[in-house]
């Protein structure tokens, strides 16, 4: 009888186990909280955001690095990066690692599914705004993964991609962008559109062509001494694309901010919290010696013109100033009320900005390609030779549609500006150097950018390490990421044996960068070392 | 009163569902329990296991049951006591009474001890062939701390305890090291064969907004009052047949129950009241005040004058000059009347208040024959060290067993329990943590006391309008400000219930079919004013954050255990069963930096949208188990178990994995008598191997994107999972020998217990760094392998007996620990567990290094090992270099229990020897000049006479000369992480109790009960360390990213009383 009991409880274990099926488990292990694919808009919206929050916010990719190697501004406090000291390879690791697992994978998830949706007006804009990242990862780090990058999850999975010369990487993406627009340009009526969910231009057909094209000479403006054949030619093919060129303000890639307090304008939220930053001497020294109009935009009036009776305060404080990049902490502190803040467009709160109000700086734009650089990009065409046209028009063309763009509207003001001796276009290389310097100054905010274009063009020449920068040069590129060169050894290692130097140093060159005599602005091998 | 408390008795019986069953011609049994010296002893246990009734014995040494009288004519009763050999005596119960008195020889050995063994069972240690220690009651509650894992600490040998570091936060236990390198190193708690959750919301050292607050493990819902022994089975072996669930250990807990009184009501009382300080501060300065470069003038609080808005001590010197500060009458305006500039050296010790614990808990038993039962009521209230913090839980436990046959027993258990915070203070390096600013960034010339009254305004001293008033306005809030004006509300409800059905299948074969769940919502609600510098956007007028989780773990298990004495020289004692494990756990949260109008903390107040979140993880795990164990002529034992889980986190096919475990002892003192003698009284040797493993985080395998619930204006956003998911994984497997020696010396006067062991982990499951260029960031795979070896000791020491009533008995346990990342996944050198937020120090399982390597930047040095130096400072090494890790040498206890007559004196050191720490308290009080050791070249004024480094300057090959003030120096030693590693060891008088025990007489004649006594407590009275200025001791939560120290909180110094009755 006990067996027969013990039988009995044996089957009931067997029937209770067997009946939760391996099959439940499966569900059981279905992710409730997140789905296994998303609508492409909502991917697009989030992959710019992201983008512009780390290549216009207060990241090593931005405030905290190029804008400071770029000398538009200076640490007032904490100038380690002013320094150089905190750019290595440790501190832009996560810049390197997330530009590509959060913007480009996310970028090419669109790619994806709006090509298998065969919706070119998801997937083209999408694959632009991939360019315009990859430009931005080319000309921080030279060599990059490129043509094998984003394959973690395909089919023939790569876990380890190799590393693309940065030459190639240019091909391609004037490729990419070619492709782009000639998909926009052909989408069908019924082809559906981001709207709402492109934060850039809204869906706009003609303007993504348009911005397509621009970023396009752009890149091949940027090859113009190491490759000016092919400089001249993606130049031409760009004017020559559907939708030409960005054609007024009104065609600027603007990265408009909701300023809902949750996504700023990131250098308003920056200046929320933190009061780091002066404008540098190098800009300022540049601007108000010429009574630029766009000095009272840029920079906020230092804190002891607004206060002259305040303690520490010299007798006629200047109303703007900038201050050296790369002092002490100690040195920095010294300039503390005696140089300009960011100009007021870049806060929310009054906290500093002195006798600020009705700011609106968390919904001001971030200008990621505007009309002024497509005219200054014409205008060393045209004075080039590479196109037709005025060299002097478009300069000051640009210089308008800067003026523009910065909320600069008295046309006097401009005119004046314009007629100076110093800003009037002079033609030949001086041209060519005054060219380069409006566009350095018009590239305010857009970091990477205004020192990839120093890079190539060392205007102004005045910009040197600070006193107290780690190094004597200005850096020509960051570090490879330290997870590169744990995880992707033999990969990051290739690349980095095709650096000049053989090192991965700041002071290696890029491929467009390698030619410095070629540039006719340059001062010689001294352009950036102390 | 007792009439009152045996109606509450008998509803909360009639509740569960076990309303006395009246009893007929019952046998009642009762007797005397003696020592072979004639003297009574009191908490023997006397009991018909067959019939499962009993009962335990009084300080007289007197007993009592009674025997239903459905019971058969002949029964066995048994007697068991710790340190006595087990009676059997055979009765007949032919209804009336019965008379059985007992007297017990005192055991050679430890081994007729019965211990708790895994799933509850109750075996004799002479036939374990694992390793495990108990502690009962009295050894656990020596003292009393608020998370009942605390109360272990120093006591088991090889398990590490690492204490909160903040009050009320998460305590960290690891038993023989840690297994996984990225998953769960923790122990699995059961109480009363229910698996708890010991979940923890806790902070850590660097973390963005979501986690600067560590809300405790919720193992501190327990009350400690209502355990009658716990169990450390300390690793697989010991806890193999538990499965994938086995890797970390298990930590087991019995709770109190009731018995047969025959109808009387017993009554026990636990009260403490005890007072707590923090046990240490860091050294300040008090030489220089708040400034730059020796200067400083108020006007705003906010760079609007000389260096007011910098926040470090770099200032003018104390001596009293007269300075315009943010006290000053008329400061923020043109007519400032400058004051005294003097030190307040008291500033930071003044901040804090005495803390107060009370804790009680009431609790009554009883019961006749067929039902019986307890019911605790438990309440804990703490004033904690930090203004307008408190903590409190209330703890109701009602346990109860119903016979309703002879065959058929019912036993059910519910806990309820509250736990709340308020206001606690954040963690970590946050504006939160009032700390943050009190340790490193707070002028020496604060008055604090002059902020305290921050309401009137920062517009008072001319800081914003929208600001409480204070001493700076760059950086910080009013740290009173923060505490009284910011609430922070937690509270947790939770039900720990099971029920439990035991059918006795025929003599020696008993089924059971248990279900127990415990179940818990947390609810998290952080309100921030207008003007908290980190949370809010300061646009707005304050901002908030709830979260509410919800938890519910369900184990139902059906278990057969048979024992049976196959022939005189075999018995058998085998187990079959089955376990289905549900969890369940959901999260919302609701989140806003900006709230329209001050002071209204709801969702239809935000400004901002809130941000909105929800979680919900769900695992489900079948196992199948078995074990049995045969003894040979009660001396040599072998055991066996078996294991198959299949969890619903693997790949569907592939989700089955089997644990199988051998274990065996040999009492070789029984084996071969002849050895027993006056030094050698017994010896036992085990072994054992075992194999367990886990499975593998939920939502593993396939690839998700991952929503925004924050609109991008009004467009929604969604994301890839950054982590490559990886639909091939495989359960992580660990491996454990164990080998170990009991022996007792001298007449039982010496005691060894030693273990040695060697385990390692291998196919972890981690998410691997990859190529970020792949587009993902991690990825989840099978590799690696973590060893850990190591040796434990136990050492009894009864150093005193005198016939005078004086005892000195000591207690030394050791555990030393080898841990080691063996290997990784190929390519990976290392796994970083933690970041020091500057770049500048990590934690990591390093491939060849102890896991938790601490590595950062070294000081450049020659081949002398001089520091190099270049213009006066010195320079740093070029990249990260080891610098130690986290695991010490060793741990050990030491403790002491002196009694005379009715006096007793029980004292515990903890010591942790090695292991190192990063301390960030250090190196910005260091940075900020606050600390001592920063008037070094300011002796004479702020940059006189200056610093000149030690070493050989890199220009001349010479010793430097060069000087630097030490503003400059302490400044650049930013990121030379390895000035501030530190060895972690320390010894703490961990516990002190001196005791009165009533007389039994006194007790029984005036309280009614069995014992009483009155306590004198401490705990962490003293700490002896080479770190400066801050206890090594410290854990955020159960991570494994331990060791980067951050303004913690110092564990405190607790003194009080204790008060216990015991029926």
């Amino acid at each position: 009888m006990t067996y027969r009991k013990i039988a009995g409880l044996g089957a009931v274990m067997v029937l209770g186990i067997s009946a939760c099926h391996t099959d439940k488990l499966v569900n059981v292990n279905e992710d409730p909280n997140n789905p296994t694919s998303a609508p492409p808009q909502a991917v697009f919206t989030y992959a710019t955001r992201i983008s512009m929050q780390r290549w216009y916010g207060s990241n090593p990719t931005n405030m905290r690095g190029p804008v400071l190697t770029a000398q538009h501004l200076a640490q007032v406090q904490y100038p380690d990066e002013d320094q150089y000291l905190r750019l290595d390879g440790t501190v832009t690791n996560n810049s390197f690692i997330f530009t590509y697992a959060q913007e480009l994978k996310n970028f090419q998830a669109v790619i994806d599914a709006g090509t298998e949706q065969n919706e070119p007006l998801y997937w083209g804009p999408a694959q632009i705004m991939r360019s315009l990242i990859f430009g931005y990862v080319t000309d921080v780090w030279g060599d990059i993964p490129y043509s094998q990058a984003l394959k973690g999850d395909a089919e023939d999975a790569i876990i380890l991609p190799a590393y693309d010369a940065q030459k190639d990487v240019y091909a391609g993406l004037f490729k990419d962008l070619s492709d782009a627009v000639t998909a926009i340009a052909g989408a069908p009526s019924s082809a559906k559109s981001l709207g709402g969910a492109d934060p850039i231009y809204a869906g706009n057909k003609l303007k993504w062509q348009r911005f397509a094209n621009s970023l396009r000479a752009r890149h091949a403006m940027r090859l113009a001494n190491v490759d000016p054949t092919t400089a001249k030619a993606q130049i031409a093919a760009a004017i020559a694309a559907p939708g030409g060129l960005i054609a007024s303000n009104a065609d600027n890639a603007l990265m408009k901010w909701p300023g809902d307090g949750v996504y700023d304008n990131p250098w308003a939220a920056n200046n929320r919290t933190r009061d780091d930053h002066r404008l540098s001497n190098s800009l300022m020294n540049e601007m108000i010696p010429v009574g630029d109009p766009r000095t009272g935009v840029y920079a906020q009036p230092t804190l002891c013109f607004t206060n002259p009776a305040g303690t520490g305060c010299p007798a006629n404080p200047p109303q703007y100033a900038g201050m050296p990049n790369a002092l002490t902490a100690a040195q920095a502190g010294n300039y503390s009320l005696t140089s300009s803040r960011p100009g007021r467009v870049f806060y929310s709160t009054n906290r500093f900005c002195s006798g600020c109000s009705g700011l609106t700086g968390a919904s001001f734009p971030s200008f990621v390609m505007t009309y002024a650089e497509v005219s200054f990009i014409l205008a060393e065409a045209a004075e080039r030779g590479w196109i037709a046209g005025s060299a002097a028009a478009f300069y000051e063309q640009g210089i308008r549609a800067s003026m523009e763009q910065w909320g600069v509207t008295s046309a006097s003001a401009i005119n004046t500006f314009l007629a100076q001796p110093s800003i009037a276009y002079q033609g030949g290389t001086a041209g060519q150097r005054q060219i380069a310097l409006q566009k350095w100054i018009a590239l305010y905010t857009d970091g990477v950018e205004a020192w990839a274009e120093w890079r190539r063009t060392c205007v102004p020449a005045t910009i040197k390490p600070g006193p107290a920068a780690i190094i004597n040069t200005v850096p020509r590129r960051y570090q490879y990421s330290t997870r590169e060169h744990s995880v992707n050894a033999s990969n990051v290692d290739a690349a980095t044996s095709r650096l000049v130097g053989g090192a991965d140093t700041f002071q290696a060159r890029m491929y467009w960068d390698s030619a410095p005599t070629a540039a006719p602005t340059y001062p010689g091998a001294s352009c950036g070392v102390r | 009163m007792t009439k009152y408390v045996s109606r509450i008795l008998a509803c909360a019986l009639i509740l569960l569902g076990l309303a006395p069953a009246a009893a007929l011609a019952q046998t009642v049994v009762s007797g005397t329990v003696r020592g072979s010296n004639g003297s009574p002893l009191a908490n023997a246990v006397v009991s018909i296991q067959s019939l499962r009734v009993g009962a335990t014995t009084d300080a007289e040494g007197r007993y009592r049951f009674t025997v239903p009288s459905t019971a058969p004519g002949q029964a066995a009763v048994t007697v068991r006591r710790i340190g006595y050999l087990p009676g059997t005596a055979t009765i007949s119960l032919a209804g009336g009474s019965v008379n059985q008195d007992f007297t017990l020889n005192v055991s050679a050995t430890e081994l007729a001890e019965v211990v708790v063994t895994a799933l509850g069972v109750e075996r004799q240690r002479s036939k374990l062939g694992t390793a495990q220690q108990q502690l009962n009651a009295g050894e656990l509650n020596t003292t009393r701390a608020q998370n009942l894992v605390q109360q272990m600490q120093g006591k088991v040998a090889g398990v590490q305890i690492t204490s909160p570091g903040t009050q009320g936060g998460s305590t960290n236990v690891i038993i023989r090291g840690q297994n996984s390198i990225t998953g769960n190193n923790q122990p699995l708690f059961i109480v009363d064969g229910v698996a708890v959750s010991n979940a923890n919301r806790g902070g850590a050292p660097f973390v963005g907004s979501n986690t600067n607050f560590d809300y405790g493990n919720a193992l501190s819902d327990i009350n400690p009052d209502d355990i009658e022994t716990l169990s450390v089975l300390k690793g697989p072996n010991a806890a193999a047949i538990y499965g994938s669930r086995a890797a970390n250990g298990v930590i087991l807990i019995t709770t109190r129950k009731g018995r047969n009184t025959n109808g009387r009501i017993r009554t026990e009382l636990n009260t403490n009241f005890t007072f707590e300080s923090p046990a240490i501060l860091p050294t300040f300065q008090n030489g220089y005040g708040q400034g730059a470069e020796g200067e400083f003038e108020w006007l705003d609080g906010n760079y609007g004058g000389v260096n007011d808005g910098v926040d470090e001590s770099w200032g003018p010197k104390l001596d009293g000059r007269l300075i315009c500060q943010f006290t000053s009458p008329g400061a923020g305006t043109d007519n400032c009347q400058a004051t005294p500039w003097i030190a307040h050296p008291d500033n930071v010790k003044d901040f804090f208040r005495t803390g107060m614990t009370a804790s009680t808990t009431l609790a009554v038993s009883g019961g006749v024959d067929r039902a019986f039962g307890r019911l605790s009521l438990g309440a804990d209230n703490v004033r904690g060290v930090f203004p307008n913090n408190l903590f409190q839980r209330r703890t109701a436990a009602l346990t109860g067993t119903f016979r309703a046959s002879n065959k058929l027993t019912a036993d059910g258990s519910v806990q309820y329990i509250h736990n709340g915070g308020r206001n606690r203070p954040g963690v970590g390096y946050s504006g939160r943590n009032p700390l943050q600013s009190m340790f490193n960034w707070f002028g020496r010339q604060v008055d604090i006391e002059a902020l305290r009254d921050y309401g009137k305004g920062g517009a008072s001293n001319g800081g914003p309008t929208t600001r409480e008033f204070n001493w700076n306005y760059s950086y910080h809030n009013n740290p009173f400000w923060q505490m009284q004006e910011n609430p922070q509300l937690d509270d947790r409800d939770r039900l720990i219930g099971s029920i439990a059905l035991n059918y006795k299948v025929a003599n020696g074969l008993n089924a059971q079919l248990r279900t127990g769940s415990d179940i818990y919502r947390l609810g998290i609600q952080q309100y921030y004013n207008r003007g908290a510098e980190e949370f809010v956007n300061l646009t707005y007028n304050g901002g908030f954050r709830f979260v509410n989780d919800y938890r519910n773990d369900n184990n139902t298990d059906l278990t057969i255990t048979g024992n049976k004495q196959l022939a005189s020289w075999l018995e058998v004692s085998a187990v079959a069963g089955g376990n289905l494990r549900r969890e369940y756990f959901s999260s919302n949260s609701q989140e806003t930096p900006g709230i329209l109008v001050q002071g209204i903390y709801n969702p239809s107040n935000a400004a901002i949208a809130p941000t909105i979140a929800q979680q919900i993880v769900r695992r489900e795990v079948q196992g199948v188990y078995g074990s049995a164990a045969f003894t040979l002529n009660n001396w040599w034992t072998v055991e066996g178990t078996a294991r198959n889980d299949w969890s619903s986190t693997l790949p569907v096919d592939a989700n089955s994995y089997f644990y199988p475990s051998v274990n065996t002892s040999i009492v070789v003192t029984d084996a071969i008598p002849s050895l027993r003698g006056s030094f050698l009284g017994s010896l036992k040797l085990r072994g054992a191997i075992a194999r367990v493993g886990s499975d593998a985080p939920v939502y593993s395998l396939v690839p998700v994107f991952f929503g925004n619930a924050q609109r991008f204006g009004t467009q929604p956003q969604y994301a890839l999972d950054t982590r490559l998911a990886n639909a091939d994984l495989k359960p992580e497997i660990t491996r454990s020998n164990e080998v170990g020696a009991e022996l007792s010396l001298f007449n039982n006067r010496v005691t060894l217990d030693a273990s040695a062991y060697s385990k390692s982990t291998r196919n972890q499951i981690f998410d691997v760094e990859i190529s970020g260029a792949s587009g993902f960031d991690k990825k989840w795979i099978n590799a690696g392998e973590i060893s850990n070896k190591g040796i434990e000791s136990l050492l009894t020491l009864n150093l005193f007996q005198s016939r005078t009533g004086f005892s000195w008995n000591t207690t030394l346990n050791f555990a030393h620990n080898k841990s080691e990342v063996v290997d990784l996944a190929p390519d990976v050198q290392t796994i970083v567990l933690g970041t020091g937020g500057f770049g500048d120090v990590v934690v990591e399982a390093r491939k060849g290094e102890p896991y938790g390597a601490i590595r950062g930047y070294k000081f450049e040095r020659d081949d002398a090992g001089n520091i190099l130096v270049e213009d006066g400072f010195p320079v740093r090494a070029p990249s990260l270099e080891v610098l130690g890790s986290i695991q010490p040498k060793w741990t050990g206890g030491w403790s002491n229990q002196i009694s005379f007559r009715n006096f007793a004196l029980n004292t515990l050191l903890d010591v942790k020897h090695g292991g190192k720490l990063y301390s960030v308290t250090n190196m910005f009080g260091e940075y900020a000049g606050v600390l001592k050791e920063t008037l070094k070249g300011r002796e004479n004024d702020w940059n006189d006479p200056g610093v000149v480094v030690e070493g050989i300057d890199v220009a001349t090959g010479q010793p430097n000369t060069t000087s630097i003030t030490a503003e400059e120096y302490y400044h650049g030693l930013f990121g030379y992480t390895e000035r501030y590693v530190y060895d972690a060891s320390y010894v703490k008088l961990r516990e002190v109790r001196f005791s009165y025990n009533l007389p039994g007489s006194w007790a029984n004649k005036f309280l009614g009960a069995r014992a009483a006594s009155i306590a004198i407590t401490g705990r962490n009275l003293r700490m002896w360390t080479k770190v400066p200025n801050i206890d090594p001791e410290f854990a955020y939560s159960s991570r494994n990213d331990q060791g980067i120290e951050v303004n913690m909180s110092p564990n405190p110094r607790s003194w009080g009383f204790n008060v216990r009755i015991i029926p």
